[in-house]
């Protein structure tokens, strides 16, 4: 297992982890109506619980809303990005620090410092994110741990801060000459916070950005290759969370109007994950039911450890955060709100009967089979003139260190054809795909997609530039629909970046255009009858043509098929191929790598034949056929009368 | 509120050479108990890829079970043995209770684990000991003076136990059939399993070998750093950024990771600032995660932290 | 799926309100004498008439422990129990210092409301652990205010003081810090302290650095609130700009000292000084005599209590440090005025806990017989205690007590005795400045 596959989310193998949103009209409906109902409730719950409880409940509760904040970014960070920080305490004292010395000293208004806070907070995780996203698993949460205690250290040092008492005397929140610090007052304003983030990160997690992340949680080479950028949207969600830190930590600052080195603490950072974790991942809810759970359980621990151990003292309520964690990842992986989707799931009705995953086929190529003249399909305005070169390869090289596995490859792949590119197992098909795509950097030579040289240039700038590819061994992306696959596909074809997707609104339009265009291409390979069902539970064959979908969904002028014909039946590769002829009418340049020659001979304009890393034949399907070094390369030296089939 | 930045001044120095060798001396007492918390993460880590963020509390309880069984009128020798003996088994208990139920779990879920048992045990630690320090008498009473340079009798009781421990758990590797089927699971998983090697089994030799090199440290550093509940916690952090400047991988280069980091923070924590000595092992963290993942040791730099197959 | 949707969230609402019912049930069990559901409780506090609610028969509440947020929480009412809320470091670094407070507060409660209260008024006491934070003390006295209490006594050390002294200003509610830094009480309207000042400690420090003829010091520090300043308190009480050769810090965690150490060795001053509370001062004064330093070494008032010399050990042998005087209690003479005080209270917590009290017991003492004369003498109108404890006079265990609006402290250097250890003990020192 490399750990790349384990970084992601809590409980890959076991059960739903990730906040993973599933694309398509019903389900999304569904979640709309819940997410609303959720919300209503909450909001009258929030207008009417401090006027029905204690003033000392009310405080408790304050509190709760405080690190439901800052445990709602965790979770996004977690469930969304797949990444882990046992340091976020630090980006809440970055934030409480802020805002109390511009209230303290400088006389600045404290709605005025909490946005200057939040501000400073998040530059200062972009600045630090920016090495340390480059690791992963174990290696990042020690990582961001370290720059938790170094913020707690340099808090303590330092004179600007206060040292080791820190900053006192913070003004509370003031308008117009006003202060509100009673608990009430301060209940409202933090959780009238804690609304606007939780739905900031509902629409968010549902939208452009949380679709991305989730195929980014399935298969990072895929949606890379997808035009995903995967490092800066981590970058921007760490950003984002480290911003909902801050604001936490300014609702602390001004509610308890001191703050120390203590915000900083490694306990806390524990105590926030523990709220993000026991709430569960897969849904924004989560953090704010486990901030009241941990709370809940904080101040209970609290009060009754001392009578079952008299003479206790001290953070002893711990005991209890580090069983119920050691449990919760055991036993309750998905965290409460699964817990409680899964329950009311087997409360409520029966699953629909699962949809029928076989047959159809690709329906655009039927229709024009039979006059073998080929409907012009997919065009693009702006695409380059047909044969305009659109792949240039040129003496490329990729050594694993003492094995040369391609060696001085040319190869040129222009508009308005098809390019076959077969050989022998090994022979460095796939390597070389892997290099065209962006997934391997090349030891030497060059590679030029649309007329940008982008040789050991990350995927998804491969396709920036216009170049998608599928994958030998699939690459689907098992926690979505088939439509919501294919939608990831029109990442680089939609805008909505962090904001616009947490705002919604400006987004909402985008999302149906890019549900329609799935849908289109859905039905155009034939899997309509799939669209809204799980892309798991597809056949293999199914799912390559799912991933060709996708690949089209990005509007490529260069499309990079790996083996697209394994596992299909003999009509959906009859259907396959008029599609594959169709898209070449309209202009796109198509490189193929298929296993089954015959296909190949019948549908490439020309043919390059790979072995051994090196290309030993380039031409026209008859020359290749009749090639005696292709000949040998396929059956050995002994086979001197065999021919390879040729064209039909 | 108001003062110097960094916060200390200084007179010049006349005893440079000595102070020099006196801060090494400090240094590597402190650093020979990283090393052996370090030790514990990489073997844990080589058989399972867990990193058992427990490590520290291991050498946290192996001290008070030390104090209180010398409390309880049993000779320190024995005290020591028994409380390494004690946590050896906890170790095992803690691998089959919480990190087998979870096998197959994604980093972020073992980090989680190790993190809950390692906050159970400081919390069970307060509640039985309250919040006081307590320690170890030193094994050995005085102090002894190498031309000017003082060392306490108890820095050299901890280097010997150190050598002991690792040279120990290298015979052990090295020389017994269990051992060589233990590197057979490290090194060649699929291998090691294909001739009968249990996985699980292997796992919680790992958590009791590792048990045993973080209690050693525990009891053999106690007299000197004073335990309390929390020191795991740093003990534990500074034993896995040794581990990292050892690239994670070595008992030896462990070792050396710890003494490294641990006359860096003296030397800092004099010529620097001895208010940021404890910010000077993770800024070396980052700094050696980010440019150097492999471990300041190894040979083979380059490789990107994380995406290396095990 | 809409019904299945609703139950989800049927579910999780059960759910949070459970939680929450838990909490106010945790509210009621707490306290035998509440007089309903927490949740009756009204937001405003506007105080239920005096008189009721009064049942409860042990007055003094442990840390941590709810208590009854119904009944008698009327402030300007001179009727129904007296309310006092503390706030210690019970847990934490300052454990040490918060401990025995606690225990001295309790103990006192007990005997007062033995002996009928405080004008017949019984006093209840609500002591709340800040865990030696700052946040965590303000938090604490921001839920002690929800409570109404008629004062608040506390915090143990300067940093949580201070971190309470402007909530205390702001809610116009006395406050009586147990710490040493004078900054608490500087310019302050509502806030007093009965630890006798750094400023008069350090007084009597160089006082005695003068009768040793000694020059220079070097200063190694607690780097929390407790050791801020000190150096240019040196400077300043001394006149004499060059007086501290070398200072350094330590954490109030610290277990390592060998730096600090070296830095002592090498500035060579006359006398050293560990500004510090134990352990870490115990800690440091053993890597003091590890690495050979034979330069007489001083402490502040922060090591009076037996953890500095059960951690110290041998290595305790030989300090001299100024503190008030009851660790010497039994070497004092007949005609002190403290004497008698003193000696009354050793026996009684010595009786009550087995151990002798330390110099910090000492400050709860007096913080709560302030408090109490106060309220003996006006009632409970916080204005008036204010003014009332502007004039304060009292002897108490850590001096005598003249406080005036100017100085909300009260102490001078007399309140200290020069005190050295010896045979794992202390004792007055030959030398006394100033002839105390």
């Amino acid at each position: 297992m490399t750990e790349t596959e384990a970084a992601g989310v809590l409980a890959d193998d076991r059960s739903d982890g990730g906040m993973r949103m599933t694309t398509g009209g019903a389900a999304q409906r569904r979640r709309l109506r819940r997410d609303f109902a959720g919300l209503a409730v909450l909001i009258a719950g929030v207008v009417a619980f401090p006027l029905l409880a204690s003033s000392q409940l009310v405080f408790v509760a304050v509190f709760a809303g405080v690190f439901a904040l800052a445990a709602l970014g965790l979770s996004l960070l977690l469930g969304l990005a797949g990444q882990i920080s046992l340091g976020h305490a630090g980006f809440l004292a970055i934030g409480a620090y802020t805002s109390a010395i511009l209230t303290t000293r400088y006389q600045q208004n404290a709605l005025l410092a909490s946005v200057v806070a939040v501000g400073v907070t998040m530059v200062t995780a972009a600045a630090v994110g920016t090495p340390i996203l480059r690791l992963r698993g174990h290696y990042l949460a020690l990582a961001t741990l370290g720059f938790g205690i170094i913020v707690a250290v340099v808090a303590n040092q330092w004179d600007f801060t206060g040292g080791q008492s820190g900053i006192f005397g913070i003004r509370k929140v003031e308008f117009n000459g006003r202060v509100y610090d009673d608990p009430s007052e301060q209940f409202w304003l933090v959780w009238a916070a804690v609304v606007g983030a939780l739905i900031l990160a509902r629409n968010l997690a549902s939208g452009r950005v949380g679709r991305a992340l989730g195929a980014v949680n399935d298969s990072e080479v895929a949606a890379e290759t997808l035009g995903v950028d995967t490092f800066r949207l981590r970058l921007q969600v760490f950003v984002l969370s480290a911003g909902l830190a801050a604001v936490a930590g300014s609702c602390y600052a001004h509610v308890v109007g001191v703050v120390n080195a203590q915000a900083a603490s490694f306990l806390l950072s524990v105590e926030l994950l523990l709220m993000a974790v026991i709430g569960g991942l897969a849904s924004v809810w989560g953090a704010v039911v486990g901030a009241i759970f941990v709370r809940a359980l904080s101040e209970a621990l609290t009060a009754y450890i001392p009578r079952v151990v008299p003479g206790a003292s001290g953070e002893y309520q711990l005991i209890g955060f580090g069983v119920v964690l050691v449990v919760a990842v055991i036993f309750l992986p998905g965290g409460f709100v699964s817990a409680g989707t899964r329950l009311a799931g087997r409360l409520g009705a029966r699953r629909r009967p699962r949809t029928p995953v076989s047959g159809g086929g690709v329906t655009a190529a039927s229709d024009h089979e039979a006059t073998g003249e080929a409907a012009p399909l997919l065009l693009r305005a702006g695409r380059p003139a047909v044969g305009t070169a659109v792949l240039l390869v040129r003496g490329l090289e990729l050594h694993f260190g003492g094995v040369r596995a391609v060696q001085s490859v040319d190869l040129e792949v222009r508009t308005g054809e098809i390019v076959g590119l077969i050989g022998p197992n090994g022979a460095g098909k796939t390597t070389l795909f892997n290099v065209v795509s962006g997934v391997l950097p090349p030891t030497a030579g060059t590679v030029e997609v649309g007329g940008a040289r982008l040789e050991g240039r990350r995927p998804h700038a491969v396709a920036a530039a216009r170049a998608a590819r599928t994958f030998q061994n699939l690459e689907i992306f098992s926690s979505m629909t088939v439509v919501g696959n294919v939608a990831v596909g029109r990442h680089l074809r939609s805008r909505a970046g962090v904001v616009a997707g947490a705002l919604a609104l400006p987004a909402r339009a985008e999302e149906r255009a890019i549900d329609a265009e799935a849908r289109r291409l859905v039905e155009l390979l034939g899997l309509g009858d799939v669209a809204d069902s799980p892309a798991a539970d597809l056949p293999f064959g199914r799912q390559r043509l799912v991933e060709i979908a996708r690949a089209l969904a990005t509007e490529p002028d260069l499309l990079l098929l790996d083996e697209p014909m394994a596992g299909l039946s003999a009509a959906e590769r009859a259907g396959l191929a008029g599609l594959l002829r169709r898209l070449r009418a309209g202009g796109m340049a198509i490189l193929l790598v298929e296993h089954d020659i015959e296909a190949v001979m019948a549908l490439a304009d020309r043919v390059a034949v790979l072995d051994d890393g090196r290309r030993i034949a380039y031409g026209a399907p008859s020359e290749v056929s009749d090639d005696p070094a292709v000949i040998e390369a396929y059956l050995g030296a002994d086979a001197e009368q065999t021919t390879l089939g040729g064209p039909a | 509120m108001t003062g110097p930045w960094p916060p200390t001044s200084r007179t010049v120095r006349d005893r440079g050479v000595i102070d020099f060798l006196q801060l090494t001396v400090a240094g590597l007492s402190a650093g020979s108990a990283y090393g052996l918390v370090a030790v514990g993460f990489v073997t844990i880590h080589s058989v399972t890829g867990i990193i058992n963020l427990a490590q520290g509390e291991f050498a946290m309880v192996a001290a008070f079970v030390a104090i209180a069984l010398l409390a309880a009128g049993l000779p320190l020798p024995i005290a020591a043995l028994l409380a390494v003996l004690v946590v050896a088994l906890g170790a095992a208990a803690v691998e089959r209770v919480a990190i087998a139920p979870a096998a197959g779990s994604s980093v972020v879920a073992y980090i989680m684990l190790t993190l809950g048992v390692s906050i159970t045990l400081k919390a069970s630690a307060l509640l039985i000991e309250g919040p006081q320090p307590s320690a170890l008498p030193a094994f050995t009473p005085g102090i002894l003076s190498f031309g000017g340079v003082l060392v306490r009798p108890q820095d050299l009781w901890i280097l010997a136990a150190t050598a002991v421990a690792a040279l120990g758990l290298y015979g052990f590797l090295e020389r017994t059939v269990t051992g060589k089927a233990f590197r057979a699971c490290a090194e060649q998983p699929t291998a090691a399993r294909l001739v009968g090697i249990s996985p699980s089994r292997m796992s919680t030799l790992s958590f009791v070998l590792a048990g045993v090199v973080g209690a050693v440290a525990g009891v053999a550093s106690s007299p000197v750093i004073q335990t309390d509940w929390n020191i795991g916690l740093f003990l534990g952090l500074k034993g896995f950024v040794a581990a990292s400047l050892g690239g994670l991988a070595s008992i030896p280069a462990a070792i050396a990771g710890g003494l490294l980091l641990g006359v860096v923070e003296s030397l800092g924590a004099f010529y620097i600032s001895s208010g940021l000595r404890d910010a000077i092992a993770f800024f070396v963290l980052i700094v050696v995660l980010v440019a150097r993942p492999s471990g300041v040791f190894s040979t083979h730099a380059g490789v990107r932290a994380g995406v290396r197959a095990h | 799926m809409t019904r299945s949707s609703f139950r989800w969230i049927g579910a999780t609402l059960t759910v949070l309100l459970l939680l929450l019912a838990g909490c106010a049930e945790s509210d009621d069990a707490a306290d035998p004498g509440a007089t309903g559901p927490a949740g009756e409780a009204t937001v405003a506090g506007t105080g239920v008439p005096g008189g009721d609610g009064t049942a409860t028969a042990g007055a003094a509440t442990e840390a941590g422990e709810a208590t009854d947020t119904e009944g008698a929480t009327d402030t300007s009412g001179e009727e129904g129990p007296i309310r006092m809320g503390a706030v210690l470091d019970i847990t934490g670094p300052g454990a040490n210092l918060g401990g025995p407070e606690r225990d001295t507060l309790q103990l006192l409660a007990e005997q007062i409301n033995a002996a009928g209260g405080v004008d017949g008024r019984e006093v209840e006491l609500d002591i709340r652990d800040n865990q030696s934070r700052e946040d965590e003390a303000a938090t604490q006295l921001t839920s002690l205010l929800q409570e109404e209490v008629d004062i608040i006594l506390g915090a143990s050390r300067t940093g949580p003081s201070l971190a309470m002294r402007p909530l205390a200003e702001q809610a116009a509610i006395p406050m009586i810090s147990l710490a040493a830094n004078q900054a608490i009480v500087d310019g302050s309207e509502w806030v007093f302290k009965t630890a006798q000042n750094d400023r008069v400690v350090v007084e009597k420090i160089v006082a005695y650095m003068q009768t040793q003829d000694w020059q220079t010091l070097g200063l190694v520090r607690d780097a929390s609130a407790f050791g801020e300043g000190v150096a240019d308190l040196f400077r300043d009480v001394s006149g004499d700009a060059d007086i501290v050769a070398v200072e350094e810090r330590f954490a109030t965690d610290a277990t390592e000292f060998t730096a600090q150490m070296l830095s002592l060795r090498s500035a060579g001053a006359d006398v050293n000084v560990i500004w510090g509370i134990p352990p870490a001062a115990a800690t440091a004064t053993q890597a003091y005599r590890d690495l050979g330093l034979d330069i007489p070494l001083m402490h502040s008032h922060g090591i009076g209590n037996q953890v500095f010399l059960e951690v110290a050990g041998p290595a305790a042998e030989g300090v001299v440090f100024p503190i008030g005087r009851l660790l010497v209690a039994d070497e004092l003479g007949d005609d002190d005025p403290q004497k008698e005080v003193i000696t009354t209270f050793v026996a009684d917590y010595a009786d009550a806990y087995g151990a002798p009290p330390s110099t910090f017991a000492g400050h709860a003492y007096d913080a709560f017989q302030l408090a109490v004369q106060a309220f003996g003498e006006v009632g409970t109108d916080p204005a008036a205690v204010r003014d009332y404890l502007e004039t304060a006079e009292l002897t108490g265990i850590s001096g005598v007590f003249r406080m005036t609006p100017e100085d909300h402290s009260g102490l001078t250097s007399d309140a200290l005795v020069i005190v050295e250890v010896a045979d794992g003990d202390w004792t007055l020192a030959a030398d006394q400045p100033d002839g105390s």
